[in-house]
């Protein structure tokens, strides 16, 4: 807990940057991107790590000591990475991601991660995931580099996307994460536009579905979104890492998803080990938006209610969970 | 000498961000560009991104660069983001803001609820 905010991380991935890994150039670029999403978020006075330091394979020790003994983080998601496109193993394995959740089966939850391009083959991994390894969620990545020219695939496609969300629903799973926003590599930007969303929201109303990274830059598009359907979500995953090196810039993409969409919206995710998780979460726990900006467009403050809400309460009624009784059973008292 | 509305400003009303490209609105219509400062030869031009996950930043730092150096007086260029002030819709030239479908800050309406429930209606009419 930091203060009296239980806090469920909604976002690691068990990155393998091992320069055997990528399958060629756009791998490359896509890890390169993320070292460099490292460097320049890292706030004074926190360690940035030279290349050789994090273009490496991460090791679910690496994330449990980041997470669980390094900062206030009650429970995690642990995320795979299906990129097996651009790498050899997909850049964060799903088998790795599951052995991750595994070593704390009550803190750590397994979301699956399936290609929808791969047809019965992604429905038969589906079931293995979470029929096996307990997958809770899966999260979805638009774009793939197939027969090495961008591949993408939308949301709202019928034949691609329906049958995952539909054998999801069938395997009991109702809380599915896309990425969009921030293309990696050389995504095109189209398929990363959240343009999508209405479609899938519509047809599938008793998903939840949480647009991750807010969508940025398209941050008015996901407002209207969210707004219009009551089973959309925004992760700060990555956004929130803004919070000290561009504080009136966080500032104003929080207070616009606040004004407009409510604190229920909001979730939380760490992307750890791209950033450490704690001074993120200790700076967030802090903030407030500016004065000024409250008085000068009418946002609301940034209060402790909104926090608690973001840093782990939503997350856990999305996954079904009780509140009250995890945060009795599981919330850690605060210690860094 | 500073310059963020004559010709400097006109020099780069055809580079465009990938995201504004196909509805014609310019780094200059969106109000990335804070100031251009040219002074012996050398040229500073200072962005504001509208995200700080502008996944073209580069791209536009270079299309930029390569418009200001291709002056006659300039001998040099440095373009830098700024991050001491936050991009707002107050920034968009009023084609611009014609263009895009942006949210108005909440001291500019009265009632929240009602403003959604109007566009929603005009969204969906427009469907």
């Amino acid at each position: 807990m930091i203060g009296d905010a239980f806090v469920f991380d909604g976002v690691a991935h068990l990155f393998n940057f091992d320069a055997k890994n990528p399958l060629g150039r756009p791998g490359e670029m896509f890890s390169q991107h993320i070292y460099a999403f490292h460097q320049a978020l890292t706030p004074a006075g926190e360690t940035v790590l030279p290349p050789e330091e994090f273009l490496r394979q991460w090791t679910v020790e690496d994330i449990r000591r980041m997470v669980y003994d390094e900062s206030d983080t009650d429970m995690l998601c642990a995320m795979p990475l299906p990129l097996t496109d651009l790498y050899k193993d997909g850049l964060s394995p799903w088998e790795e991601c599951a052995e991750l959740a595994s070593r704390d089966p009550d803190r750590t939850v397994f979301w699956g991660s399936v290609n929808p391009l791969e047809g019965r083959k992604a429905l038969d991994l589906m079931e293995r995931q979470v029929g096996e390894f307990g997958a809770k969620a899966f999260k979805f990545y638009n774009v793939r580099y197939d027969y090495g020219s961008p591949f993408p695939w939308r949301m709202d496609d019928p034949r691609v996307a329906f049958p995952v969300f539909e054998k999801a629903q069938q395997l009991g799973v109702n809380l599915i994460g896309v990425h969009k926003g921030v293309p990696l590599g050389p995504q095109p930007i189209e398929h990363t536009q959240t343009w999508d969303m209405d479609g899938a929201a519509a047809n599938f109303p008793d998903i939840n579905f949480v647009i991750f990274h807010v969508g940025l830059p398209f941050l008015d598009e996901v407002c209207w979104q969210l707004i219009r359907h009551p089973n959309l979500y925004a992760s700060l995953a990555a956004t929130i890492n803004f919070v000290v090196r561009a504080p009136r810039m966080f500032a104003e993409t929080l207070g616009k998803l606040l004004f407009w969409c409510g604190e229920d919206k909001i979730v939380y995710g760490s992307e750890t080990p791209i950033w450490h998780p704690q001074w993120a979460l200790k700076a967030f726990w802090e903030f407030e938006i500016p004065q000024d900006i409250i008085d000068g467009y009418g946002y609301p403050q940034l209060t402790e209610q909104a926090k608690r809400k973001i840093l782990g309460e939503n997350l856990l009624r999305l996954h079904g969970m009780d509140v009250e009784e995890t945060k009795q059973r599981l919330g850690r008292a605060q210690s860094h | 000498m500073a310059d963020v509305s004559g010709r400097y400003l006109d020099a780069l009303r055809d580079v465009y961000d990938p995201c504004c490209r196909e509805k014609g609105i310019s780094v200059v219509d969106m109000g990335l560009v804070r100031s251009v400062l040219v002074q012996d030869g050398h040229a500073r031009v200072e962005l504001l991104l509208t995200s700080g996950w502008c996944p073209f930043a580069a791209r536009v730092l270079n299309d930029v660069h390569d418009r200001i150096a291709a002056l006659p007086e300039v001998a040099d260029a440095q373009v830098d983001v700024v991050w001491d002030e936050a991009w707002t819709t107050d920034r968009l030239s009023p084609s611009a803001a014609r263009k895009l479908n942006f949210l108005p800050a909440p001291a500019l309406i009265s009632d929240r609820d009602a403003y959604v429930m109007a566009h929603t209606k005009e969204a969906d009419g427009d469907r």
